[in-house]
């Protein structure tokens, strides 16, 4: 049945996140931004909080909650935790985005492990998340040479022995230089494309696995994004995800691909999460500020470019809710999944663009959130994808299809 | 629970209906467009579906279906023809309004010649030139011995002047705004109504719209509608929600069908040696395009699942925009073809145009969503918030 209603339970999380958002994330928001971190200390009362919050999913298998939030199968044996999953990023992101990257966990380093390791690569790789202190995974993939044609990445690796040389450099890393491990993608040959991609954990403190620069960024600056240097780094061929059968045809790349079927959504709800705190930041200027102008035509003009603003993020979050509810069923969801996440940070960047607008030069000050928020939401049309990579897989999957929805 | 999910009996009837779309309505576009109207068979046709009464509760003996299944119903007939869809519907137009304005004896009354014959038409007569509703109508009723005497002229009313049943709305106590009005049911054939001249439009000419003139017309005190269960300015405001979600429902099918239409052309015309949906700037507006699409749907879908007044109105709002878009893209990507009659999305980006004016217009949307945001009416009218349509 066609229904837009989230559960009871959903409800729970949405009303738990959004207080926690509300009143401990928020107010933290600008000095984490200014600060370009999040406090650990912050971090680690997240992680003691009961249930515990992690970014990215632990799976139950290696002491990931048995039965927790959306893991209870329905009468036909389908989950919700895509669903769950997006309620409680776009939560969060409303309290602030950065703040949400910081979560320890496996974040986007997660996918490939579980969906390419072996089950001994998931228990080893993942079970860390039920330890105790902050631990974080994190994906490479992006080079300096290789954004988003992820297929020209020049890392190389060849194998000796029973160990793999990685050499090269990896840039834009999304808590690179914290995290446990790295989901590493490298190629034996360039010439050989996407057959010659592997994909390897590399733990911290191998030897020649170094941090390169932190970036200074438009926004998102509580978010740590790293350059990482591989330099002769000897990784044990246990590391190699997946074995070497699981390389025979495209699986590395399609496994690197396959992470985005479920965070484009991911990443689409948070631009939502961002967009709807800079619509209500704007509708409670314009409410606070014009007590007395009811009847003036300008005030109007505001109330209507906010009803416009509203309806916008609620078409965003539409999207990103089918893209979910399609993983959820287990029906592929390529397309829809960029669609979500180009469609939100387009929606996104206007609606954040117009709260500033809606401010007036009170927008600019650093105080105002929406301010922080017209720095932070512009890289969501770039990162996990630019929109024109999204555009890309949505017109090829178009012109495959028959045309029908 | 977070659903997209139709159920089997949804999914039937979205299939007979995009049948009958591509069967029916599709290959008589122009031909219904240049008659003016859509055929009696096709009406028959359609009447043989079973849908007329779709949304009408079963006690009243209609089919009893949510307002999903029938927006589901009105993007196919909308990716058919929107002109069609308009004309098609028009017994609805009457049910619906019964439906909410009027009591279950007049409902059972009037809803029987519907149920027996497949070309009966309903009309409501609501706009009127020159005046506002905020001001109340110029059309009067006096009160006339057991009846009321109605007077005045009606603009835009679809099926006007040539319907079996027309709800007529009129002021009963002038000067009192929206406080003084009243709705009644005219049938064909009381003395004092005649059809007044038909308007030349944009779009949409497969549907009848015309005046409609009351002169000294007079209707018996039971044909008066005094609101139903839930009181005149309620129901008003519910009518015209449903009329406004059927209207956002066409326009998603109508910017399907050119977006599938745009798409298969663009595949078909080649240019420096390649179709040239193979080129970016082409590929990437057919992206935009289905993005569109989609969303307008999902807006639609949840305000008919919801029936939230605020959400209709944003559904009506983005359907109008999102359609309009993608048929102006897809005249752009067809070049000239997509401007000549050969084709039909010419006929497209005229009818989305059209066809937004029997929703409420997106200012009127728009008032009554900033009105919920800022938790006061920004209108000041009556019934504060209430999204009327131009053409009815």
């Amino acid at each position: 049945m066609v229904d837009f209603e989230p559960t009871s339970q959903q409800h729970q999380v949405k009303e738990f996140i959004h207080h926690f958002a509300e009143s401990v994330v928020r107010p933290m928001s600008l000095e984490a931004d200014r600060a370009h971190r999040t406090p650990d200390e912050f971090l680690l009362r997240l992680v003691a909080m009961q249930g515990g919050m992690t970014m990215g999913e632990v799976p139950a298998e290696v002491g990931g909650e048995e039965g927790g939030v959306g893991e209870t199968p329905d009468a036909r044996g389908k989950k919700q935790k895509n669903r769950f999953a997006l309620i409680a990023a776009e939560e969060m992101a409303w309290g602030d985005a950065s703040v949400l990257l910081n979560l320890p966990g496996p974040g986007l380093g997660g996918p490939p492990v579980q969906f390419m390791g072996t089950p001994e690569q998931r228990q080893r790789f993942l079970g860390l998340f039920k330890q105790p202190g902050l631990h974080y995974g994190a994906y490479g993939l992006t080079e300096p040479g290789a954004g988003s044609d992820v297929s020209a990445i020049r890392t190389r690796c060849r194998k000796e022995g029973h160990h793999w040389i990685l050499n090269g450099r990896k840039c834009f890393i999304t808590n690179g230089a914290k995290a446990d491990w790295v989901v590493i993608f490298a190629t034996q040959d360039p010439s050989q494309g996407r057959a010659g991609h592997r994909a390897f954990v590399v733990e911290k403190g191998t030897p020649g696995f170094s941090v390169g620069k932190i970036e200074e960024k438009m926004g998102l600056r509580a978010s740590e994004t790293a350059e990482l240097v591989l330099e002769d780094v000897r990784v044990p061929e246990e590391n190699l995800l997946g074995g070497e059968a699981h390389y025979q045809g495209k699986d590395g790349f399609m496994g690197a691909m396959k992470t985005f079927d479920s965070s484009r959504p991911m990443v689409g709800a948070m631009a939502v999460g961002i967009a709807r705190a800079a619509c209500d930041y704007a509708r409670d200027f314009v409410k606070d500020h014009y007590p007395l102008a009811r009847a003036l035509p300008r005030y109007i003009q505001l109330g209507q470019q906010l009803a416009e603003m509203r309806r916008m993020v609620d078409a965003g979050r539409l999207m990103c809710w089918r893209a979910a509810w399609m993983a959820d069923e287990g029906i592929p969801n390529a397309k829809e999944a960029s669609m979500a996440k180009a469609y939100a940070a387009k929606m996104a960047m206007k609606v954040c663009a117009d709260a500033v607008q809606i401010l007036g030069a009170h927008g600019l000050e650093r105080h105002q959130f929406v301010e922080k928020w017209y720095r932070d939401i512009k890289v969501y049309d770039i990162f996990e994808g630019t929109g024109q990579i999204q555009r890309i897989v949505i017109s090829k999957r178009i012109l495959k299809e028959p045309p029908s929805f | 629970m977070i659903s997209f999910s139709l159920d089997e009996e949804q999914q039937i009837i979205q299939e007979t209906v995009r049948k009958f779309a591509a069967e029916w309505v599709r290959p008589q576009l122009r031909e219904w467009e240049r008659a003016g109207t859509v055929s009696d068979e096709a009406r028959r046709a359609f009447h043989e579906l079973g849908l007329g009464l779709l949304e009408v509760p079963e006690a009243l003996g209609g089919a009893g279906a949510s307002a999903v299944t029938a927006a589901l119903v009105q993007e196919e007939l909308g990716f058919g023809d929107a002109g069609a869809a308009v004309a098609l519907w028009s017994p609805h137009l009457v049910t619906a309004a019964l439906v909410e304005l009027g009591d279950e004896a007049q409902a059972r009354r009037f809803f029987s010649r519907f149920a027996e014959s497949s070309v009966r038409l309903g009309a409501v007569a609501y706009s009127e030139r020159g005046t506002t509703p905020l001001e109340g109508f110029s059309t009067v009723a006096v009160k006339r011995g057991d009846g009321y005497s109605l007077s005045g002229t009606k603009a835009f009313v679809v099926n006007g002047g040539c319907a079996d049943l027309t709800v007529v709305f009129a002021q009963i106590e002038p000067g009192r705004g929206w406080g003084g009005v009243g709705a009644w049911v005219v049938e064909a054939g009381m003395p004092g109504m005649r059809a007044g001249a038909r308007h030349e439009l944009l779009g949409l000419d497969a549907a009848h719209i015309a005046e409609v003139v009351f002169d000294g017309c007079l209707v018996p005190e039971e044909n008066r509608l005094r609101g139903g269960p839930h009181g005149l300015p309620k129901g008003v405001q519910r009518y015209f929600a449903r009329a406004a979600l059927m209207t956002a429902a066409r326009q998603v099918g109508l910017a399907r069908a050119a977006y599938e239409f745009a798409l298969g052309y663009t595949q078909e015309r080649r240019a420096f040696g390649k179709p040239v949906a193979h080129f970016q700037a082409i590929a990437f507006t057919l992206a935009e395009m289905l993005m569109d699409v989609e969303a307008a749907r999902w807006m639609v879908w949840r305000a008919a699942a919801s029936q939230k007044l605020d959400e209709v109105a944003l559904a009506a709002t983005h359907a109008n925009e999102a359609a309009w878009r993608v048929a102006d893209q897809a005249v752009q990507l067809l070049g000239g073809a997509g401007y000549v009659q050969d084709y039909p999305v010419e006929k497209w980006l005229r009818d989305t145009k059209a066809l937004a004016l029997t929703a409420p217009t997106d200012q009127l949307s728009q008032l009554a969503v900033a009105s919920a945001e800022l938790g006061h009416a920004l209108d000041g009218g009556w019934p504060s918030s209430t999204i009327q349509p131009m053409v009815t």
